[in-house]
């Protein structure tokens, strides 16, 4: 006990130098932290959301900056996993920033924030779905895309109504993202009079899944739902056509990365995904998709979000005129936003007011959307 | 069942192959060796990396397949050979902890050496040269099973046959069980104490390749991590069957895999590994030892 109140003091100390030491650089900057998963199964789809909102950092600074400050990141990696992004937070906050984007894992996002809500930063993340995120009251946090009941309900309403499955199976890969997701994609197709014939979670290192196709196979399920990532997706779907069964796959916004469709080839076929509308069709995402395919190459599903996020934020503290985290909720919670993705306006929760799902599907080796 | 058993019997198989690594070392020097996992992983990459070399050279074809598993096993005998040289044999005489902490220091870093000269995320296996095995399918009964998983079973069959004749009927083998009870004995004997050591690692290592590159092909993706669980289940197949024992790994390791395998189709995948070490706590508890385990009084 006296060791760790020891400890403890010793790590005030240390965050409190560290504090100091970075007040006498807020004079000239305003840092804002970046944090998402960069390395581990998911750093692709997270290194290029952090990308997308680099790149609103840099317009901003050619801009001539926030509140006449240059706008400095503290870019931080949590490699997808909760402990590491509790660190990561507290580094973040240590480092003085007042605001953070991020984080892209909903298992990230929940404790971390926890942090962030302590400090008084504002916390925007630009991919944690799980409904919990914003169940939580807490003020100061927002997200600028969809909930996982949201998407669950459009999932299997759609595998429920047009593909007309009445048993479906549900594996999940334990996060909170994956089971929060097939939760409530279980939730919803039972209401809609569907049975979840197995529902079945995996550690998220698994890639072996025949076990789990065998046992599937058995209860004569007309579909799978995977509540999970796209490193796992694939393999999954991989086994599952080779078992011969070409049965729907229906999954979700974790899914939609070129790796997916790298790795299962010819057999990604009768695949469906939530994700949000066909930002590559835009016509007001041109500049910004131009803007990162010459500096990172192709873009990422995130990235965009990343991109919106980081733009809303500074917006809101242009607009407040401070970057004092009560004052910047306030404008967040009372503003219109125009973004590449359309005008964005957040409710009391801080959720999306309006959030637009839409079904994807696989043709000719890409995604499209399903017509 | 059929194919409960054949899906539970191939995972089990590669866990023994690994596990074996673990116990022939353990019955040798007494010391776990906490970079085998590493092996497996290595052996992974290797047969990846050698398929895409060899493909150029020797034109898309089985030739290119099998010289490229060859090299693969090669290369994790290498490594094992070096694994003994740098974190064993200098450390034999130590206490004991110094081995074990010089091996999982290794451990970590042949996984960051990977993941960072290689890649950080996952990597697939070429489908080109899985595909044909995995598309050809027997029909028994009602069952499907493909041509990989019996690939894997007789594979892992004959190598195992192979040790046991090696251990057990040649002069290599009279030598690695003569050092494995009395290393001081053995010298003077005129046993080489450090080759019989060195190949017990070489051959361990040799397996635990194998098992990386069949699985590769049967899960069809690698990642530098995959070492990790796949030592994580192997030991634990070694203990389970009595560390130090080679009939005990291989029954260790299919008895993890069937259960697994039953697990899932009972009560559901959340619980497999929580099903995998209550039956090694009550093997534990009621045979100390392990399944095969000898008892004590016996070593001494």
């Amino acid at each position: 006990m006296v060791v760790k109140r020891r400890l403890s003091l010793l790590t005030l100390l240390v965050a409190a130098s560290l504090t100091t030491s970075c007040q006498k650089s807020e004079s000239t900057t305003i840092k804002i932290g970046i944090a998402g998963v960069q390395t581990g199964s998911d750093g692709q789809i997270g290194s290029t959301m952090i990308f997308g909102s680099q790149i609103a950092i840099d317009e901003w600074n050619a801009k001539g900056g926030l509140l006449g400050k240059k706008i400095e990141p503290v870019v931080r990696d949590d490699e997808g996993k909760p402990n590491q992004a509790v660190a990561v937070a507290q580094e973040i906050v240590a480092k003085g920033a007042v605001a953070v984007i991020g984080h892209f894992n909903s298992g990230c996002t929940i404790p971390s924030s926890e942090i962030y809500r302590q400090n008084g930063l504002i916390q925007i993340t630009p991919g944690s779905t799980n409904p919990q995120i914003t169940e939580r009251g807490f003020t100061n946090l927002f997200r600028v895309v969809g909930r996982d009941d949201q998407q669950g309900t459009v999932a299997a309403g759609f595998a429920r109504e047009r593909l007309k499955v009445s048993k479906i199976a549900i594996l999940h890969n334990k996060t909170a993202y994956g089971q929060g997701l097939a939760e409530e994609v279980r939730k919803t197709f039972e209401a809609n009079g569907g049975e979840v014939v197995l529902f079945s979670g995996i550690s998220s290192e698994e890639m072996d899944f025949r076990a789990n196709l065998s046992a599937i196979e058995k209860t004569g399920a007309e579909a799978v739902f995977w509540g999970g990532m796209y490193g796992q997706a694939a393999p999954l779907l991989t086994q599952l056509r080779d078992s011969g069964k070409n049965i729907p796959f229906i999954s979700g916004d974790g899914t939609i990365v070129k790796e997916f469709l790298d790795t299962a080839g010819p057999k990604a076929s009768n695949v469906f995904l939530t994700f949000g509308p066909d930002f590559k069709k835009l016509p007001a995402a041109q500049p910004f998709l131009e803007k990162y395919r010459a500096a990172h190459g192709e873009e990422g599903p995130y990235s965009i979000y990343g991109y919106d996020a980081a733009n809303i934020l500074f917006s809101a503290i242009e607009k407040a005129g401070t970057t004092d985290a009560v004052k910047v909720a306030e404008v967040l919670r009372a503003t219109r936003f125009e973004t590449c993705l359309g005008p964005v306006e957040f409710n009391d929760k801080g959720d999306l007011k309006q959030t637009n799902y839409v079904i994807w599907t696989v043709e000719n080796g890409a995604f499209t959307i399903l017509p | 069942m059929i194919e409960f058993l054949v899906i539970g019997l191939t995972r089990g198989a590669t866990y023994a192959l690994v596990a074996l690594g673990y116990t022939m070392v353990y019955g040798i020097l007494g010391m776990i060796n906490f970079a085998h996992g590493e092996i497996y992983m290595i052996g992974m990459f290797a047969c990846v990396f050698a398929i895409g070399f060899l493909s150029t050279l020797l034109g898309p074809g089985t030739a290119a397949l099998l010289v490229a598993v060859l090299l693969a096993v090669g290369l994790a005998a290498a490594y094992g050979y070096s694994n003994e040289r740098i974190a064993y044999r200098h450390l034999r005489k130590a206490h004991l902890l110094a081995p074990l902490t010089s091996a999982i220091g290794l451990s970590i870093v042949l996984q960051n050496f990977i993941m960072l000269s290689v890649s950080k995320g996952k990597i697939d296996f070429p489908r080109h040269y899985s595909g044909p095995l995995i598309e050809t399918t027997f029909q028994i009964g009602s069952t499907t099973i493909t041509g990989l998983q019996i690939a894997i079973l007789v594979v892992t069959l004959l190598v195992m046959g192979g040790l046991f004749y090696l251990i057990y009927r040649t002069r290599m083998g009279i030598a690695m069980r003569a050092t494995s009870q009395d290393q001081r004995m053995a010298s003077l004997v005129g046993i080489p104490v450090n080759r019989t050591i060195a190949t017990t690692f070489v051959i361990g290592s040799a397996l635990a390749g194998l098992a990386g590159v069949m699985i590769a092909m049967y899960q069809g993706v690698l990642r530098f991590d995959s070492g990790y669980s796949m030592g994580l289940k192997a030991f634990t197949a070694a203990i389970l069957g009595g560390i130090g024992n080679i009939p005990g790994a291989v029954l260790g390791g299919l008895i993890i895999g069937l259960t697994e395998d039953a697990t899932s189709h009972t009560i559901g995948s959340d619980w497999k590994d929580c099903t995998t070490f209550i039956i090694l706590m009550l093997v534990l508890i009621l045979r100390p030892r392990g399944l095969l385990g000898e008892r004590v009084a016996d070593k001494v």
